[in-house]
């Protein structure tokens, strides 16, 4: 039997109630998260990652509002529960690390009284307690004299500093889940190193589960065993990161990774996507992708692809499964 | 060897913290007291740009790359230091005398968002420079003017109604790389001119500005903090710290033998497609304050190889045996 996974995400619909009708945001999302496993989600701005990482807790904003699906963790589906019972859960079981430090820590509070506070909201502590807990959780993100951060304010640190006590105060109630939104995506590239090291290394440690958001492929390729990609709202490949890095089935992922600097050679111009991501106000019918796609058929205009497996990838790509059919085809003429 | 197209000798720029005189005073301790504060944010800079070449300026924030750039165009004044054009002296131009040369030197902004005007429609946006700079030439001949560059930007001359807001962020990127070529410049400054904008979208415009440097012979001063960029599209790369460039190679022989502390680490630092986990040299500490900069090497402070003279000699730089130029005295004295 297999085993159920912490997290899953099943046939995942969010839209945007705006004038004139909905727009779908996220469209038939579906993926697992087993405990410790890291996956990240990939993706250009606007394909839907962030809106992805917010639904899992069930904090898409209005006017968004989720149309459809299951969000499963431990079996009890997240989209379907109360706000009091979802309280209990984020920040405790599931947190969160988002892209802006500043947006995360109140600024007239100090480090120590927010940390605390948080503790407190779910767990019946003491004072004392809880600032052991804090204290615990800024050594272990190796942040220089803790002691002295607990009384400073957010602006007395530094912009790695910042993300050091972000994780820290994720770290706070051992969750299961960290969900991090482009977690280095303001910070220089060194400090960017240093923070994903970081991360990556109390994962293991605790055996957490993380949901790495990002646009920069060469740092999932260095944090997470599996990864997302997605395009205008939905999934279009996943599958072990190694796996898609080395041999990308979707034409997008494969244009994504050719198209970095690094896969180029110096000098010479380098492979490139034509065309923009669609906005949401007008997707493309048939494969979001197909208007930018080299591959694209009558097909591709009209109907949205279904997944299909190629090694332990799922891809959403009719040249993808074509190819497949063709080779089956051929060992099937050969036997 | 030809004469440098631009070349910065002794450029230093700070910027004052400490406001007029009379926020400069304090009273304390029975006696008045004179406080000024300054920003030293380019500490002795000497960089020679050559006809032709992209050179990229690299280095994180607060290194001091960006004012670099806006020094050379003139849209900052140097506090010491001379930038040369071609041989001529430009920092210290008035009035009409700087015009020839703003029209030769152009520049391309790191937020399309923020550098196109949002009540101008792309037709005046472009036309207006051509304008300004070529007041001989016809009405017919400006519009034409603006045609060909759109095109070769990739817009549709048909968008020229269109205002800035109703462009993607490529798109508008292009914009702005169109504006700089209208007046057909021989040196044009970038300024992190593909930060702001998705993966498929860096991979277009950088292909833009290569085709551009092809067709148009031109020469970049590209300034960014993106190093994979600069493996890809540099001549040749200086590296900056704290004000001061602390590496300056072909980009060849930087990446393949980064001789300095500093970029060595920055190049670990870059996250490969081919890596399993991060893996990268870890610095001490965090970059130091340019106001108040350390004695000696700027970097020495978190260099593991630092040891008395670094914390108390600047260190200069110096040519090594395979041409990179690099100021440590750890590499000068053979113990790096």
């Amino acid at each position: 039997m297999k085993k159920t996974p912490l997290l899953e995400v099943k046939d995942l619909d969010v839209r945007f109630a705006v004038r004139g009708g909905d727009l779908t945001a996220l469209r038939g999302i579906s993926f697992s998260l087993d405990k410790g496993e890291r996956l990240g989600l990939v993706g250009e701005s606007g394909a839907g990652k962030s809106v992805a990482a917010f639904s899992i807790l069930n904090l898409v904003a209005r006017p968004g509002y989720i149309a459809g699906g299951q969000i499963l963790f431990e079996g009890r589906d997240l989209a379907a529960m109360s706000e009091r019972e979802l309280r209990k859960i984020r920040g405790n079981r599931i947190a969160m690390i988002f892209q802006d430090p500043m947006m995360t820590l109140n600024p007239v509070l100090s480090i120590g009284t927010q940390m605390v506070e948080a503790i407190k909201a779910h767990r019946r502590i003491s004072t004392k307690a809880a600032r052991d807990i804090a204290l615990d959780r800024l050594r272990k993100v190796q942040i220089p004299s803790p002691e002295k951060r607990l009384d400073q304010y957010p602006h007395e640190l530094s912009g790695g500093m910042r993300q050091r006590v972000i994780i820290a105060v994720a770290l706070l109630l051992d969750p299961e889940i960290i969900i991090a939104d482009e977690p280095t995506t303001a910070l220089d590239v060194t400090i960017q190193a240093e923070i994903m090291a970081l991360l990556l290394e109390l994962c293991e440690q605790d055996n957490v589960a993380l949901m790495l958001i990002t646009h920069d492929l060469g740092v999932v390729s260095q944090v997470t065993q599996r990864m997302l990609v997605m395009y205008s709202g939905r999934i279009i490949e996943q599958g072990p990161t190694r796996e898609i890095i080395n041999d990308a089935q979707h034409p997008y992922t494969q244009g994504l990774i050719n198209a970095l600097p690094q896969m180029g050679e110096p000098g010479a111009r380098l492979f490139q996507i034509p065309g923009s991501m669609p906005s949401l106000k007008n997707v493309p019918t048939g494969c979001p992708f197909h208007p930018r796609c080299r591959f694209a058929t009558d097909q591709c205009r009209q109907t949205m692809p279904e997944y299909v497996r190629s090694g332990n990838v799922d891809v959403a790509c009719y040249e993808v499964s074509n190819l497949i059919e063709q080779e089956k085809h051929m060992q099937e003429a050969g036997s | 060897m030809t004469s440098p197209l631009i070349d910065i000798r002794g450029l230093e720029k700070q910027f004052d913290l400490s406001g007029s005189f009379l926020e400069q005073v304090s009273f304390k301790g029975g006696r008045f007291q004179r406080k000024q504060e300054a920003v030293h944010a380019i500490n002795g800079v000497d960089l020679q740009v050559h006809k032709g070449e992209a050179l990229c300026v690299v280095g994180e924030s607060g290194c001091g790359k960006s004012t670099v750039a806006r020094t050379v165009m003139g849209l900052l004044s140097p506090t010491a230091g001379e930038v040369h054009y071609d041989g001529q002296r430009i920092d210290n131009l008035k009035g009409r005398e700087v015009l020839p040369y703003r029209r030769k030197m152009q520049m391309i902004f790191q937020n399309p968002y923020a550098s196109l005007n949002p009540r101008m429609t792309i037709q005046q946006t472009l036309e207006e420079p051509i304008r300004f700079h070529r007041p001989d030439l016809a009405r017919k001949e400006v519009r034409d003017k603006v045609q060909e560059v759109m095109q070769s930007v990739g817009i549709d001359p048909d968008w020229g109604s269109r205002f800035g807001h109703e462009f993607s962020g490529g798109q508008r990127q292009r914009i702005a790389i169109a504006r700089a070529l209208a007046v057909d410049p021989e040196f044009i400054v970038a300024d992190e001119p593909i930060s702001a904008l998705d993966v498929s979208i860096q991979a277009q415009v950088l292909n833009l500005l290569m085709d551009a440097q092809d067709t148009r012979n031109l020469t970049y001063l590209f300034i960014t903090h993106d190093l994979a960029v600069v493996e890809h599209f540099g001549t040749r790369v200086a590296v900056m710290y704290l004000g001061r460039v602390c590496e300056l190679a072909d980009t060849k022989t930087l990446f393949a033998e980064p001789r300095h502390p500093y970029t060595q680490a920055l190049l670990s630092a870059i996250p490969r497609l081919e890596d399993d986990r991060p893996n990268y040299i870890k610095l001490q500490g965090e970059v130091p304050t340019p106001v108040n900069l350390p004695s000696g090497c700027v970097f020495h402070g978190r260099c593991p190889y630092a040891n008395e003279r670094c914390r108390q000699e600047v260190p200069r730089l110096i040519a090594t045996d395979s041409g990179t130029r690099v100021a440590c005295h750890a590499v000068e004295e053979g113990r790096l």
